[in-house]
């Protein structure tokens, strides 16, 4: 009872982040047909940038920093994931798109992610960094931990699982209930149409691009302060939302939300696994959802059907 | 090898020097300043480690030519397979840590089991993800490339740990595998696998895969067997990556797992991207430019003072960004597109005729199909008869495509029956029916685009041809012989529908109806005994309707059964036999063009719907 509570929390505070980053693959794949493969490396950008502007690159000794510089450094993290996101759509993406380009998209969106992994790696050479937090979590419960029904689970872990969720919840709102939203999902639905009804599609696009990044770079940088922050953390990160979003076929928002948190329980599950001495520990615990993904994916009907669509 | 009887093997070794006679012929023929450039490159590359030998870092040079040839592996998949696979570098990494385990085993065996392996992963990547659509398959590939960093991460027991496995130099029989001989032996290994891809762009196989990827819905309505060829191309391609691999962890004397996560299958991508995947050789030059952002990068680090060298991969990202962007399709595409390197004929264009199958009834009874609530057809029955040519006409949206696509199978019927002679067709693909030999054009002409006419053709002739990979690689005198008579084929068809002079023009440059023609060519190049054509005429001046109507006719009295679903009325009066007229799913009449032609009814249809082409009159 007490490990399935803490595998519970654990999950759904990792699921929360990998939720919201699938809903943004989702978003975008809707919007354009394309997979946005720098996703995870973006994210990493705007943690990396929050990171700097708040303590610089060397060793941080304190977790702690103050209210305001945190606060700015969040919002030029935030920014700088924007303006990358959306320079990146306009400058590897569309032209491809618009010269119906599949393998340069691809290829570009890929340059980008690995250029970025590359400039992180300059400016943060070492091993692993601690991410400050303005909220002194270590000063509740004993060092931050509670006691609940026998499992002793991390305080953050509530605050981070309560961002996820709100962002998320924010994004379905603006999604479902805005002008914008449902400007997106007209164009989700058929972009020539949405043009032609007078959705400025050319505006919404990037905008979506940008909004989505910063959504959950947000969320990332809440959760860092959780445990030590490397360049590989996002990329990988990335990747398993990915799956999670081709595990809910792209479809959104609640199914790619599901999939995210469900995922992080999942991941969190099989972390804990002891059987006699087969212990498979965290790094096989990744495996798990990319394997469903590629599965939901193999059993996709054939393709060659539709194209015969006419 | 089966046991074969004397005569059997004197007929297989008559066939073999014959083919390399013919081979030796064609080369000879063929022979061109680039072949002599080629070889030239070849030898002097060979020479690199005895002239330079105190100038240049052998064992790197080993290194980057292995890559390149797992580069020229993908660039199989990514050119004519048209396929963004994001995981080669897989392949490679599974090759090396499977020949490094097997450290003790002789270096020979130890490289088959790895090349084996590769090609058994690449056939399984191959068998569950080359059908789907090209974002799919990145997705798909992305997440496998990523899955086995992850594995290789989490198993470190299998892998060495930290360390990553370490092996011995090793030797194959007295020779010391330094790595000056790992450097000759990477140059013919590329050379080889340059030539290969070559072989297999130029066989059925490669005919089969660059059909599927620029017209995918043309090459399924030919019957090509799109699954199948496209697993063969990844299994392919992934054995050479396996290989190289496994020879390049004998060079580096360690496996170690970092090595080959995303960003090694990202560069092998980039090096067929930059140098271009349309040319065998196009990898080698971005192997070469990747392998010179390292020290460049390297450089520029130290003008900077930064404290690590990442400016390489920077670079590469740089450069592919460049070179996507100019639209050239990579260096060496743009090179010879610069050099305007014409495409010689065939030496060999011995016009057969068409090898048509005699016409075979075709009969369909009750055929009803609905699409939600909408009834596109509500109990179509049709005669189709060998040696006469049955026009289908009627209004926008009357149901004449939708009983098109049922006949040739790519729709599947709600209700309803379709005969072949005796043969009752249920449950029958599209390509299980064009191997029966009902073929279907498509309404707007595939396009080709990019493709010569005569290859466009020969993706038909050859679409019934089993895709094999390694005779392909290898140009066997089987392989060779397929390829031959395909072509022969292909240039037949051509003549049959009267464009020969079209062969060696690209299908992006013909006017629309002559691509019209070049897909009736393409279906005819499959042996059909029923033909299916959608809107042949469909732009075509009054000219060149008569030409069609030419064809149509003499395709007839070679007694092929024809369909003709069409809104240029001229044409189906010009050579209909029989006309079918639809409307709202529904037979209307039924009977001569003149029969049909003073119809009432058919008049009312047509004037009350609209008449597309302004001819109303039969």
């Amino acid at each position: 009872m007490s490990v399935a509570l803490q595998v519970a929390i654990t999950g759904l505070a990792a699921g929360g982040v990998y939720g919201l980053v699938a809903v943004g693959y989702s978003l975008v794949f809707r919007l354009t047909g394309t997979i946005a493969f720098a996703f995870g490396d973006l994210i990493g950008l705007g943690v990396f940038a929050t990171l700097l502007v708040a303590v610089g690159t060397g060793p941080v000794s304190q977790t702690n920093v103050g209210g305001a510089r945190y606060a700015l450094a969040v919002v030029s993290g935030l920014l700088i994931c924007v303006a990358v996101g959306m320079a990146g759509y306009l400058l590897v993406v569309e032209p491809f798109l618009l010269r119906g380009s599949t393998v340069g998209w691809i290829a570009g969106t890929l340059a980008l992610a690995f250029a970025l992994r590359a400039v992180l790696q300059s400016v943060f050479p070492r091993e692993a960094y601690v991410f400050p937090d303005p909220i002194p979590f270590e000063r509740l419960g004993t060092d931050g931990f509670v006691e609940i029904g026998g499992a002793s689970i991390q305080i953050r872990l509530f605050y981070v699982i309560a961002v996820a969720v709100g962002l998320a919840l924010g994004a379905v709102w603006l999604l479902e209930r805005t002008r914008f939203g449902r400007g997106l999902r007209a164009i989700a639905e058929d972009a020539d149409g949405a043009r032609l009804v007078g959705v400025p599609v050319d505006v919404f696009v990037p905008i979506a691009f940008g909004l989505v990044g910063a959504l959950a770079a947000l969320a990332a940088i809440v959760a860092s302060p959780s445990a030590p922050v490397t360049i590989e953390t996002w990329p990988l990160v990335g990747v398993k939302a990915l799956a999670a979003a081709a595990i809910a076929r792209f479809v959104l928002p609640w199914p790619a939300l599901v999939a995210g948190l469900g995922l992080g329980v999942a991941e969190a599950t099989v972390a804990e696994i002891n059987v006699a001495s087969l212990q498979p520990g965290s790094g096989w615990s990744a495996l798990l959802p990319l394997g469903l993904a590629l599965a939901v994916l193999a059993a996709r009907p054939p393709d060659d059907a539709r194209d015969d669509a006419e | 090898m089966p046991a074969t009887t004397p005569s059997e093997s004197v007929t297989t070794v008559g066939r073999t020097s014959a083919e390399l006679r013919r081979a030796l012929a064609e080369t000879r023929h063929a022979w061109s300043a680039r072949a002599w450039l080629g070889t030239a490159v070849f030898a002097a590359a060979l020479l690199v480690p005895i002239v330079l030998s105190s100038h240049v870092a052998v064992d790197r040079l080993a290194h980057y030519a292995y890559l390149a040839a797992a580069a020229v592996a993908l660039g199989l998949v990514v050119g004519p397979g048209g396929m963004p696979s994001l995981c080669q570098g897989v392949f490679v990494g599974l090759g090396a840590v499977i020949s490094a385990r097997l450290g003790a085993v002789p270096l020979l065996v130890s490289l088959a089991c790895a090349t084996a392996v590769a090609a058994l992963a690449g056939a399984a990547v191959g068998a569950g993800f080359a059908r789907l659509r090209a974002v799919y398959l990145a997705v798909a590939t992305w997440l496998i490339a990523w899955g086995f960093a992850l594995a290789l991460l989490a198993s470190p027991r299998f892998v060495g740990g930290t360390d990553g496995l370490v092996v011995g130099p090793g030797h194959i029989g007295s020779v010391d595998l330094t790595p000056t001989v790992h450097y000759e032996l990477g140059v013919v290994l590329v050379f080889v696998v340059v030539l290969g891809v070559g072989a297999v762009r130029r066989s059925a196989l490669g005919l089969q895969l660059e059909g599927v990827a620029v017209t995918p819905a043309g090459a399924a309505a030919l019957g090509v067997p799109r699954g199948a060829a496209r697993t063969k191309a990844f299994a392919v391609s992934a054995a050479v990556a396996g290989l190289a691999g496994a020879l390049a962890v004998h060079l580096a004397l360690v496996a170690d797992p970092a090595a080959y996560g995303p960003y090694l299958s990202f560069q092998l991508l980039v090096a067929c991207l930059v140098g271009g995947a349309a040319s065998p050789v196009g990898p080698v030059v971005g192997i070469a430019l990747v392998g010179l952002m390292g020290p460049v990068g390297e450089a520029l680090g130290r003008l900077t003072g930064a404290e690590t060298a990442r400016f390489g991969a920077m670079l590469s990202a740089l450069l592919l960004v460049a070179v996507l962007a100019s639209g050239t399709g990579g260096i060496v595409p743009a090179l010879e597109a610069r050099l305007r390197a014409r495409r010689r004929p065939a030496p060999e264009a011995r016009a057969e005729p068409v090898r048509v199958r005699t016409g075979e009834r075709l009969e369909a009874r009750g055929l009803v199909k609905r699409f939600d609530d909408h009834v596109a057809l509500a109990g179509l029955d049709l005669d189709l008869e060998p040696g006469r040519i049955t026009a289908l006409i009627g209004p926008n949206g009357s149901g004449k495509s939708t009983a098109l696509r049922l006949l040739s199978g790519s729709l599947v019927a709600d209700e309803g029956r379709v005969h072949l002679a005796d043969r009752v067709l249920d449950g029958h693909s599209a390509r299980d029916r064009a191997r029966l030999g009902i073929v279907r054009t498509l309404q707007r002409p595939p396009a080709f685009a990019g493709m010569f006419a005569l290859d466009a053709v020969t993706v038909g002739a050859a679409a019934d041809l089993p895709p094999r990979a390694v005779r392909a690689f290898f140009a066997t005198p089987t392989a060779r012989a397929g390829g031959r008579s395909a072509r022969a084929d292909a240039h037949s068809a051509l003549d049959a529908v009267g464009i020969r002079e079209a062969a060696e023009r690209r299908c992006d440059e013909l006017t629309g109806a002559e691509r019209q023609l070049v897909a009736i060519a393409a279906a005819l190049a499959t042996g059909p005994s029923v033909l299916l054509l959608d809107e042949p005429a469909a732009g075509a001046g009054a000219q060149e309707v008569a030409r069609l109507g030419d064809v149509l006719r003499r395709l007839r009295a070679d007694g092929l059964t024809l369909l003709v679903v069409e809104h240029n009325l001229r044409l189906v009066h010009d050579v209909a036999d029989v006309v079918v007229v639809l409307d709202r799913g529904a037979i209307l009449a039924r009977g001569t063009p003149a029969d049909v032609a003073g119809d009432p009814r058919v008049r009312a249809a047509y004037l009350g719907s609209g008449d597309p082409n302004g001819e109303t009159s039969l």
